[in-house]
């Protein structure tokens, strides 16, 4: 960041100041975690209803049977990418705005994994025999899973994520969860005693500490990347036109870290208010999260254009075919809303004061998360009903039932942030202490 | 349970203050074992620690090594168990580029945890029953506690020189 941030706190107000709001949040806090509950009760009798009936309520019929549930896991997965970027990538590029962030960013991360880890679950039907489908288990005649499909790839690739996301996110709080112990008394100290693993805070262990969390980052930093080049994989490596390309794996990334970088930003904003943390999450670092998901929007910008420009160049009448429907055919209008969400209207970020502009950045952070949902339909869609044999192509039309369990993800998404946001610090204290003035006496100054 | 011994805490409000102290003391007989508390993890107090490389890179290493070869030992061997014919070529060519995949993700996988388990064990956590000496160094305070020392002896004087807020005895626990 190229501005010092104006500080108007030092270290010795930071416990104070983020644990005393834990405990007493504004009153929308509440309004907030209803509004989740009720999503979450729409999703759940979505899923019964599904799970009664079968799989037929959900749209997914001849040729598109990867409808909206993929959809959505697609677009979770690409959420839960900021929090790793801003903790582990942004450690080890010293970017200083992280430290005010990355709890948040972090949590919404675990949790928008998981989102996305139901999703495969919930479309597979019998989701109670999956565990027999996709993990390395034999059958009767000894027949293994196939380890060459992008589907067993993406197995390893999100477990491998929600668990070093979990680590480093727990590993980050342990110092905290000392900080709320030695604040609480009688029950809650024995739990937060607990969940902080006795943590003392002595030089060794912060030395021990820093190495491991460095190592984590450096581990975790290839595992970004890694994670939605495997999604794009899903796609990428089939045959199917609009497809099968290998822009899709930087494509895919690019686009995750412009949804996460939108979704810190619609999530940081409430929250901050809700727990009066504006002293401590400054706008510069709000700044500098729009800032990251301007230059992530220009990226996604490049991208549409190069795979439009190579569906055209290669010459393959089916891959320009699908190309040219997508832009002007039955499914134009999510083509559009993609396009102007995602590239035109992050656009007026390059002006200062908007940035700036709390109202304005959240509402166009709230444009860029419907643009990437769109980006994941339109991908999925609008190549799956129109293959190589034009007496095998379709139509789809989302159900009830799909946006049911979309609704459904994102109150399940949100009931678990709230939670988490209402017991553990949800601003890295020990990381904030090393990004505001350093404590010297006054011979230093 | 081994008792832990008593001594002197000296707490101290500025980074500068603790960092001083802790170079005079490192080296002295009379002050072996002492800890040093602190807030967060200010490069300071690092160097002044001058504790040499954490071992936790050998625990990461060898934990992403084993991930490495399981995950290419499970692929192959899974091709070895079921050998798949692809593209009409022999079985048993145990082609890699395909387990790639799998081999990365068990690397970083099993390297993440190794790190995690290394940052414990040599952190010495979990440590339950551990004594919290002063509740204000998880918040704005650093600490240095000498063990075996009294409020008139040398240690005191240093760590008194040096700016310390507050010196106190802790009793023998």
């Amino acid at each position: 960041m190229s501005e010092e941030v104006k500080w108007n706190k030092t270290i010795s107000d930071v416990n104070d100041g983020i644990l005393a709001n834990l405990g007493k949040p504004h009153p929308s806090y509440y309004v907030a975690w209803a509004g989740a509950i009720v999503f979450l009760l729409i999703g759940a009798v979505t899923w019964a209803i599904e799970i009664t009936l079968g799989m037929g309520v959900t749209g997914k019929s001849s040729p598109v049977y990867w409808g909206v549930l993929i959809t959505n896991f697609v677009f979770w997965v690409g959420i839960g990418h900021a929090g790793t970027l801003i903790s582990a990538i942004l450690f080890l590029f010293r970017a200083k705005w992280r430290n005010a962030v990355n709890r948040s960013a972090e949590a919404m991360t675990v949790f928008a994994v998981i989102t996305a880890g139901l999703f495969p679950l919930i479309h597979v039907g019998r989701l109670w025999v999956a565990m027999y489908w996709i993990p390395p288990l034999p059958n009767t005649n000894n027949l293994w899973t196939n380890l060459r499909s992008p589907l067993a790839w993406d197995l390893f690739a999100i477990s491998t994520y929600l668990i070093i996301s979990l680590l480093f996110w727990y590993m980050g709080l342990v110092p905290d969860l000392a900080s709320v112990r030695d604040r609480v008394k009688g029950f809650r100290r024995f739990v937060y005693g607990i969940m902080c693993f006795g943590w003392r805070g002595t030089a060794k262990q912060w030395h021990h500490y820093e190495a491991g969390y460095g190592f984590l980052a450096a581990l975790a930093t290839p595992l970004v990347l890694s994670v939605h080049s495997i999604v794009s994989w899903d796609f990428a490596m089939s045959i199917q036109p609009g497809w099968h390309t290998t822009i899709f794996p930087p494509y895919f990334v690019a686009g995750a870290i412009l949804s996460g970088c939108a979704m810190v930003y619609t999530l940081l904003v409430p929250v901050r208010k809700m727990f009066r943390m504006e002293e401590f999450i400054r706008p510069e670092h709000l700044e500098a999260c729009i800032k990251l998901t301007l230059l992530t929007s220009t990226i996604v910008f490049y991208a549409y254009a190069v795979e439009f420009f190579v569906a055209w160049y290669s010459g393959n009448i089916f891959e320009w075919g699908v190309f040219v429907k997508r832009a002007i055919g039955p499914y134009a209008f999510y083509f559009w809303v993609m396009v102007f969400c995602n590239c035109i209207f992050p656009l007026i970020w390059w002006s200062k004061r908007m940035r700036n502009n709390i109202a304005v950045s959240m509402f166009v952070a709230i444009l860029v998360n419907v643009g990437m949902w769109f980006e994941r339909y339109n991908i999925i869609i609008s190549s799956l009903v129109e293959d190589f044999l034009p007496g095998s192509w379709g139509h789809f039309q989302p159900t009830l039932s799909d946006i049911g369990l979309t609704i459904g993800s994102f109150g399940w998404f949100m009931f678990w942030f709230l939670i988490f946001c209402r017991f553990f610090p949800i601003v890295s204290m020990s990381e904030l202490k090393l990004i505001m003035p350093k404590p010297l006496s006054k011979k230093h100054h | 349970m081994r008792k832990r011994p008593g001594g002197i805490l000296a707490i101290y409000q500025y980074l500068d203050n603790l960092t001083d102290a802790m170079k005079l003391i490192r080296n002295r007989p009379d002050c072996v074992d002492h800890e040093v508390f602190s807030p967060t993890s200010y490069h300071e107090i690092e160097e002044a620690l001058d504790a040499g490389p954490s071992p936790v890179r050998w625990f990461t290493l060898f934990g992403a090594l084993t991930g490495s070869v399981t995950g290419f030992g499970l692929a192959l061997w899974l091709d070895y168990d079921w050998p798949m014919v692809v593209g009409g070529k022999l079985a048993g060519l145990y082609s890699l580029p395909a387990y790639v995949v799998i081999g990365f993700e068990l690397t970083i996988l099993f390297g993440g945890l190794m790190t995690v388990l290394g940052m414990l064990v040599m952190g010495r956590l979990p440590n339950l029953n551990q004594r919290i000496l002063d509740p204000r160094f998880t918040d704005d305070r650093f600490g240095i506690f000498v063990p075996n020392a009294t409020l008139s002896g040398e240690q005191a004087k240093i760590l008194q020189q040096c700016g310390a807020e507050e010196i106190r005895i802790i009793e023998s626990k």
